[in-house]
């Protein structure tokens, strides 16, 4: 029996090509500007895809938020008090406030459709840090631009509304 | 009135930890003859894991990083066991020889103390038998101690194959397996089942690697200070100190005993080796409160010290001395996976109620 037969394949070992296809999903994303493909490959293989019925919740306001969510495929609703925030695609993300603190969710997620989701935890983070400080440096410098950029965001349309 | 109690976010959150600790129960008695090593190779594999990470931070894969920490970890073992285990078993043959000629000299001042309470008070105490009852009880106590201490030096043969192996899977493959294990759960509890994980594991690790560097510094502190004050096997005491150490609280009681009896046993007494041996204990004692838990292990559980004697002793009493050394770090995570289930349960039971309410409205 071949090496190649699948009886001896590492059952827990991830699927290449979902690896590949996460991590040039990722990859266009401002959070990993200025981090090798290399080391966002190492990355994903720790990270945990899950697959969501139409209309399954993702999250609720007020769950304690411990990861950031890409979409690899399907849609996503982000509601808060039932008003509509945003709809999210494959190649997008959310929840990434729950990596940086321990806080409850601010939003509903629910899928729209049948999605499958990869998770990106906060423990897997810290151990990434740990592993690899520099390019945790880069990724927590890079979701900072991104939490500002969206801070801005919503301070124009605020003061737009109050105009 | 049944239905609002098993809604209760309380009853909920007791049902699924009482599952759970059947799980583990049913777990470690399936794994009983395993469950030394594996205990032993959790505790490398905390101590190790950082070693492995800082290959890996240089470039190294996985299996090399992993395969680098085993061969650390088996040279470290083999120079260790090269240079210590003839010193041990010489010291602890010298104390089994030993030991019959401190229970007499025990036996002797007992019988002396009973005399002069008979002469002084008119108790006669000796003629009960009792002091003669109690000796010969902790002679038989002691001796199997030691017989004990010698079957551990038997089955460490055992040991040194198993947990290098155990070990070096663990450091290796943990994490996959923990990702694979932990992913199977449904959507609805995944992220709160790792949050809680992480929480219960970043507590054991910190708690693990904390008592691990404190009980060796307590042993080399210990053997350090039985050396100057000449008393006999001063390694194996310090070791068996630092050893018991690892049991909050009774540890360092136990630790006192061995010492003690060993300075009564020199005849005719020597009451300065007695009090020397006490004051080694007690500065060693000192130190490891005022220094070293301080900036070892603070904070690695926060339990109340009530709860830890009578976990501890519990445990003993279940299960012996693996007990003792695993029943704080057992009790604290038991208690962050409590806290962390109700939590989340009763987080939940509010936002449904919330959502029934506006449903309503």
């Amino acid at each position: 029996m071949s090496s190649n037969h699948p009886l001896w394949h590492n059952l827990f070992r991830p699927k290449e090509d979902r690896i590949s296809e996460v991590t040039e999903m990722w990859m266009t994303t401002p959070l990993f500007e200025k981090i090798s493909q290399r080391e966002c490959r190492e990355l994903v293989k720790t990270m945990h895809p899950r697959q969501y019925k139409k209309g399954e919740m993702v999250f609720n306001s007020g769950d304690i938020g411990a990861s950031i969510v890409l979409i690899r495929s399907g849609a996503i609703e982000i509601k808060a008090a039932e008003k509509l925030l945003a709809e999210l695609f494959a190649g997008d993300f959310f929840g990434e406030v729950a990596l940086i603190i321990d806080e409850p969710r601010t939003a509903d997620a629910i899928a729209t459709e049948d999605s499958e989701l990869i998770f990106f935890l906060r423990s897997d983070l810290d151990e990434w840090v740990k592993r690899s400080p520099r390019n945790g440096a880069q990724f927590m410098l890079n979701i900072a631009t991104v939490l500002a950029a969206r801070l801005r965001h919503t301070n124009i349309l605020l003061s737009l509304q109050n105009n | 009135m049944l239905a609002t109690i098993t809604q209760h976010p309380l009853s909920k959150t007791l049902f699924i930890f009482l599952l759970m600790c059947v799980v583990i129960a049913l777990l470690a008695i399936l794994l009983a003859p395993l469950l030394i090593p594996i205990i032993i190779s959790f505790a490398l594999y905390a101590v190790l894991e950082p070693m492995s990470e800082v290959f890996e931070r240089h470039g190294l894969s996985r299996n090399t990083s992993s395969l680098s920490v085993l061969l650390i970890l088996v040279a470290i073992a083999a120079i260790s066991i090269s240079l210590l285990l003839p010193h041990l078993s010489s010291q602890l043959s010298s104390l089994q020889t030993q030991l019959p000629v401190v229970w007499n000299s025990i036996m002797s001042m007992g019988n002396e103390l009973s005399q002069h309470i008979a002469r002084s008070l008119g108790l006669d105490i000796q003629s009960s038998g009792l002091t003669q009852h109690y000796f010969d009880k902790a002679n038989e106590w002691g001796k199997s101690a030691l017989i004990e201490g010698s079957n551990i030096l038997i089955n460490l043969s055992i040991l040194l194959v198993l947990v290098p192996i155990f070990t070096f899977f663990l450091v290796r493959d943990y994490r996959t397996f923990r990702n694979h294990l932990l992913d199977m759960l449904p959507n609805s509890v995944f992220e709160q089942a790792w949050l809680i994980y992480h929480r219960v594991a970043h507590q054991l690790q910190e708690y693990i690697r904390g008592i691990m560097i404190q009980s060796a510094i307590m042993s080399v502190m210990a053997t350090i200070g039985f050396y100057a004050v000449g008393l006999d096997s001063p390694f194996l005491l310090g070791l068996i100190a630092g050893v018991l150490n690892l049991i909050p609280y009774v540890g360092p009681l136990l630790a006192m005993v061995l010492p003690v009896l060993l300075a009564l046993g020199h005849l005719p007494v020597d009451l300065w080796l007695v009090g020397a041996a006490i004051m080694v204990i007690l500065t060693v004692q000192l130190i490891d409160n005022i220094i070293v838990i301080p900036s070892v292990i603070a904070n690695a559980v926060n339990l109340h010290p009530l709860v830890v004697i009578v976990g501890i002793l519990i445990f003993g009493n279940l299960f012996g001395f693996i007990g003792m050394v695993v029943a704080i770090p057992v009790i604290s995570s038991a208690n962050i996976i409590y806290n962390g289930l109700h939590q989340n349960i009763k987080t939940r039971q509010i936002l449904k109620q919330n959502h029934d309410k506006t449903a309503q409205v």
